[in-house]
């Protein structure tokens, strides 16, 4: 038993949009060029009530949400996908048949095929920074510093303890999918 | 001496094939299946993504809808033809050689089709077996396909040597076999809580109706090929016809029974995700689809004949199941297109959803799709006239 479970908690009502994330993300883990090969993005919020001079632009970045109840492992017919012991969501590219049940199963659209690893691709959370003791590199470069990353299981944790004082939001709760990305409302 | 005899008289007995079938149309039909090798060239050296129109948000398409048909249309004759020489309804039996050559072949062909679609099917037949995800519904479906298939040839075996106690096990082992499958293929789509349109138990019931379906009306057809019509139909086949037209009539009540409810409840109250996934057929991008090929030729006009007919014209029956099979070809690929036409992420600026237009993600399937489902169709019907010309498939 793990005494690590990885989450991130997102500020997202500081994030300007830079998409420092999603670069960073993509030369740490040498994804392919291509507008639809990526693991993280930034998204608009749009609100169509607001009415001038109230009005600010809102941004959601997001990735994979490392669900805790991960509907893509439970489908992946060859195991490709699984779930480490400390809750993130891999994939093993040696074993995947390019089936796409992931794509469809996920709720989030947080998957892609990779061409380069001739599999399907998604967020590790930069599963090989963790062993160093490194933060996953979205987290690492981000200017207002958006997202924090946690071990949920230390509670002693001040980045951790925001669980208990902020209201919390999670992307679709409805899913039953227990998503480990939890953004301050 | 005398096994001798026997032995060469079975054998001789089994390759008295059809002569009615012209040879010339069996080559022209195999030499127009060639027109997958485009699709195939182009998935080859250029890739999936590059052939084929499925994106990151629409990653099934129309491959995947016609392996859905292929392997519909091979359970249907399986459980159809298990009514003559597994259930001993002996007026069925007649049916038994021809429904079981075509179930194998139509399988074959979709298996064909999945391996074009699937991005390492050789890789599949090996982790499926040293890493298998027994949570998974491709895992099961896959597997239960493969026994089936497997149980279908032995009970073909059977038949043809005229082992009746061999095609009855074997023949029950492919009934319950090819029901798992089938059930299991639809919890491939009914499973995924992410898709509103697909999830439930709708559509694993829902598959084994359509099978059912399919089933009739391609026995129906392969009977009017096999005779070249009714008038030179012996009396048994005739017998076994129209019995089969009256079941697929009610069958096809049923499933515009089960269509209607399930339309309703997509539509009732707006339930999110849902109500848009239906709209895309109703008044949407697939609403041709659906009116006219799903409604009208799959459902409305087969129905109308049968019940016109009340059952008893074997040409209205062909009309009928020609009219329905055309129109389950576009019920499956509906049924896998829409439940993806609704993003699972808003398009907003920066989301980088996929293809994406008015809240629709888009899918169109390329010429390498068509060619290949296109060849795997035309393959399967030549085959089947070759096994009808080169195999004895009259029930004695």
């Amino acid at each position: 038993m793990s005494n690590k479970k990885y989450a991130i908690i997102l500020d997202d009502t500081t994030c300007i949009d830079c998409k420092a994330c999603t670069l960073a993300c993509k030369t740490e883990n040498n994804v392919e060029a291509g507008f639809f090969s990526y693991r993280n993005w930034v998204g608009e919020i749009e609100n169509d009530q607001a009415v001038f001079p109230n009005i600010r632009r809102k941004f959601r970045p997001s990735q994979c949400q490392q669900c805790d109840n991960p509907p893509c492992v439970h489908v992946c017919p060859t195991r490709a996908s699984y779930q480490t012991e400390d809750g993130v969501v891999l994939v093993d590219y040696h074993k995947c048949i390019l089936c796409k049940y992931c794509m469809t199963a996920c709720p989030y659209d947080a998957r892609y095929e990779s061409h380069d690893k001739h599999a399907i691709d998604k967020c590790t959370f930069c599963y090989h920074r963790l062993a160093e003791g490194r933060e996953p590199a979205c987290v690492e470069t981000c200017p207002p510093k958006v997202r924090k990353f946690v071990n949920l299981l230390d509670k002693q944790d001040e980045n951790t303890k925001l669980l208990q004082t902020e209201a919390i939001e999670v992307q679709k709760p409805e899913k039953g999918t227990k998503p480990k990305l939890y953004y301050i409302k | 001496m005398s096994s001798h005899t026997e032995a060469v008289k079975s054998h001789s007995d089994i390759f008295n094939g059809n002569k009615r079938i012209p040879l010339s149309v069996i080559i022209v039909l195999l030499a127009l299946s060639a027109v997958s090798l485009y699709g195939l060239f182009n998935v080859i050296t250029q890739g999936h993504t590059a052939s084929y129109g499925t994106t990151k948000t629409v990653p099934w398409g129309i491959l995947i809808s016609t392996y859905v048909f292929f392997v519909v249309s091979s359970t249907g004759l399986c459980l159809i033809s298990s009514m003559g020489h597994v259930f001993n309804i002996e007026k069925y039996e007649v049916i038994g050689k021809r429904a079981i050559i075509l179930a194998i072949l139509t399988i074959c062909c979709g298996f064909f089709v999945i391996a074009t679609e699937i991005g390492h099917p050789i890789r599949m037949a090996i982790y499926n077996v040293i890493s298998p995800n027994l949570a998974s519904a491709i895992w099961w479906m896959g597997t239960l396909y493969g026994i089936y298939l497997f149980c279908i040839i032995v009970e073909f075996y059977f038949l043809m040597t005229h082992n009746h106690k061999g095609a009855f096990y074997a023949g029950l082992a492919g009934f319950i076999a090819g029901i798992s499958a089938h059930s299991n293929l639809g919890a491939v789509f009914g499973f995924l809580d992410a898709r509103p349109f697909w999830h439930g138990p709708y559509l694993p019931i829902y598959f084994i109706l359509s099978a059912l379906i399919s089933g009739c009306a391609l026995v129906i057809i392969i009977f009017n090929v096999a005779y070249k019509g009714e008038a030179n139909m012996p009396a048994k086949a005739k017998e076994a016809l129209l019995g089969i037209a009256k079941i697929f009539g009610l069958l096809l009540g049923i499933i515009i029974f089960f269509d209607i409810w399930k339309v309703l409840t997509s539509v009732y109250g707006a339930p999110p995700e849902k109500y848009e996934a239906v709209m895309t057929m109703i008044a949407g991008p697939l609403s041709i689809n659906f009116w006219f090929f799903e409604v009208l030729l799959g459902m409305l006009i087969p129905f109308a004949l049968i019940l016109g007919t009340k059952g008893r014209s074997i040409k209205a029956a062909l009309v009928a199941s020609c009219s329905a099979i055309v129109g389950i070809f576009f019920m499956r690929y509906d049924l896998v297109v829409a439940g993806q036409l609704v993003p699972m992420r808003e398009a907003t600026a920066g989301s980088r959803v996929q293809g994406v237009v008015e809240g629709l993600a888009q899918y169109t399937p390329t010429a390498s799709e068509i060619t290949i489902v296109a060849g795997a169709i035309i393959l399967c019907a030549g085959l089947y006239l070759a096994a009808e010309r080169f195999l004895n498939l009259t029930e004695d």
